[in-house]
């Protein structure tokens, strides 16, 4: 194995700037290989980052604007969104609907004897916060009991909390009293959202501010056990009829209300993102045969070249095998060592962008992890075998007579 | 006791008018001989050349070597042969240029698979045999063709062969340094009783040798 090594790198060094610049090309391919599957690794996982902070398991449904006539109605009626509704969908799509929520929005002024906060409110039940992906990083969540018995509490994000408390600590913020909208709520428990300053009531103590209203901002309904994107689609459109029927709106009319189906926006993303690596591999790849071709085109213009040298050890005793595994190592040790290099150059841009995109949204993270360098490794050694395997062939059709021909 | 025996051997180049080179050649070489094969160019003296060295096949008839029969042999098995049974002096040295000298007589052991350490020892005492003890790390390039020719000697004879067949071993060279090759051919014959085939066309060098084997339109003529 020592002496086959040896042998290469007399042969590779024998021939310095040819083997520098096929090795460049082959460098070159699989460094932007790693820099494409690096960048859209970061894409991958900045898309995956937001949609956690989303959830993909539901579908939201806003009040809208008619636009098309329908039994006697004119177009442009506001369709608005009733907290009966909520009951309806549960019992008319039973199998695909595993709860329904609301969500009743309003501002608020939120004082304290040290400072005071104008913000949104919203009222919600208690599935709403795990749906968003919020994490209740001290205190409790809203509970049912709350929601029963309308209490007065409070969710508040962490920053604000620290507006309102100067000087305490998170913990100790925890069952103290705020004024919201000149009524006295107890802070249950903090959130440290990734955006927004949100602040969360119960769904029936907003009900009770908004001064008993039936209406509802926002219905978020939490798919149950479906699996497929078609399932996804004729929920949504379940969802949409029944609403259809209650507002009397034309059950085609996408319009009269905003359906935000989460669940199959994520099965889209899921096969944009597997499109998206498909595409990577296959430009990198593409890249990477360009060099191959380079290796391939040296090894046989070397082989060409050394037609006379073959001669000479096919007569003084190598074997067609020999020769056949002499070029073949050659190429795949050109094509893995520029390889790693390449990967080695990679690596070190991918780690530079995840600095450089630190704080952006777009990117996150955009490295790429050891099973990667696996599967490079294997493409390199299979990339090798190939640029080699036809100048090797043509190695083995030199006969050993060559040797008595003169330069 | 023969080394070499070719029985009624014939080539024919196949082409549109193929060629018959070898009209059946039939020649035999003891162990211990020193021999030259003479001839014009074209008389097919380096077609006799390539079948003796395993190099190519015959059409018909019967080359034995050292007690063994060559004849329609697999590449490997003729690559084995010709690692073990024949070593080869060119005309042109044939060494390897970005190999040194040392890794020049070592390259036969070498597809013997013979380790690295071996391989060099044996090596070096072959140089040192020729008196090139000193050039070991030279590469070709810095050597005379003197030089250059004693090291393809020392290869040839590093798989301790059953014959030495040289193709004009002194073409390349003046004729000093042809004088001086010429005689480490003869102390290698004497000393060794090694069994040496030399093809030739200079007189001077066929001279030298026990025996003068002239070839001519295809047959041997004496």
């Amino acid at each position: 194995m020592f002496d086959l090594i040896s042998e290469i790198g007399q042969t590779l060094s024998n021939n310095k700037l040819r083997t520098a610049l096929t090795g460049f090309a082959v460098a070159w391919g699989i460094f932007m290989l790693i820099v494409l599957l690096g960048m859209s690794r970061g894409v991958v996982n900045s898309f995956n980052d937001s949609r956690m902070s989303q959830g993909s398991n539901s579908i939201s449904v806003w009040g809208g604007l008619t636009s098309m006539p329908y039994n006697g109605y004119k177009d442009g009626r506001y369709i608005g969104l009733k907290q009966d509704d909520m009951g309806v969908i549960k019992s008319k799509n039973r199998s695909d609907v595993a709860n329904v929520i609301g969500n009743l929005s309003g501002s608020a002024n939120i004082t304290t004897p040290h400072d005071y906060i104008t913000t949104g409110y919203n009222g919600v039940f208690p599935s709403e916060l795990p749906s968003r992906g919020d994490k209740i990083t001290v205190g409790r969540n809203i509970n049912d009991a709350d929601i029963n018995q309308s209490r007065k509490v409070v969710i508040l994000t962490e920053k604000n909390a620290a507006i309102l408390f100067p000087n305490t600590k998170p913990e100790d913020v925890i069952g103290k009293r705020v004024s919201l909208n000149d009524l006295s709520f107890v802070v249950i428990g903090l959130i440290n959202p990734e955006f927004g300053q949100a602040t969360y009531i119960p769904f029936s103590t907003a009900r009770m501010l908004a001064s008993n209203s039936d209406t509802v901002d926002e219905l978020k309904i939490e798919v149950g056990d479906i699996s497929t994107m078609e399932e996804g689609e004729q929920m949504e459109q379940g969802v949409r009829n029944t609403l259809s029927e209650i507002h009397n709106f034309s059950p085609d009319d996408k319009k009269a209300v905003w359906i935000w189906n989460r669940f199959t926006q994520h099965m889209t993303m899921d096969r944009a993102l597997s499109i998206l690596d498909i595409v990577v591999w296959l430009i990198g790849i593409f890249t990477m045969l360009s060099g191959i071709i380079g290796v391939s085109n040296i090894m046989f213009v070397s082989v060409k070249e050394r037609t006379h040298e073959i001669g000479i050890r096919r007569a003084i005793g190598a074997k067609p095998r020999n020769i056949l595994v002499q070029i073949l190592t050659e190429s795949i040790a050109i094509t893995t060592l520029f390889g790693y290099i390449g990967v080695f150059l990679g690596i070190l841009v991918t780690q530079g962008l995840a600095f450089a995109f630190k704080d952006t949204d777009f990117i996150k993270d955009p490295t790429v992890d050891i099973s990667i360098a696996i599967k490079v490794t294997f493409v390199l050694v299979v990339a090798g075998c190939l640029a080699g395997l036809f100048p090797a062939l043509k190695a083995l059709k030199v006969k050993p007579v060559e040797a008595l021909r003169d330069e | 006791m023969e080394m070499i025996k070719l029985r009624d051997i014939n080539k024919t180049y196949p082409g549109a008018v193929p060629l018959h080179v070898l009209k059946g050649i039939n020649l035999d070489i003891a162990k211990g001989e020193l021999v030259s094969i003479m001839g014009a160019s074209g008389s097919g003296k380096s077609t006799l050349l390539n079948i003796l060295g395993i190099l190519d096949n015959y059409d018909t008839g019967e080359y034995i070597l050292n007690g063994q029969l060559i004849r329609n042999l697999s590449e490997n098995r003729a690559a084995e042969l010709r690692n073990r049974l024949i070593g080869f002096v060119f005309q042109s040295f044939n060494l390897i240029s970005y190999k040194n000298a040392i890794e020049n007589v070592a390259l036969p052991l070498f597809y013997q698979g013979v380790s690295r350490k071996k391989r060099n020892l044996l090596a070096m005492e072959q140089l040192d045999r020729m008196g090139l003890a000193d050039r070991a790390h030279h590469l070709p390039g810095e050597l005379s063709g003197g030089q250059k020719q004693r090291v393809a000697i020392a290869r040839s004879l590093i798989t301790n062969p059953s014959v030495i067949l040289a193709d004009e071993p002194t073409g390349a060279l003046d004729s000093r340094t042809s004088a001086d090759v010429m005689e480490i051919f003869r102390q290698l014959n004497v000393d060794a009783g090694m069994t040496i085939v030399i093809v030739t066309h200079d007189p001077k060098v066929g001279e030298q040798t026990n025996r003068i084997i002239r070839i001519s339109d295809g047959l041997i003529v004496n």
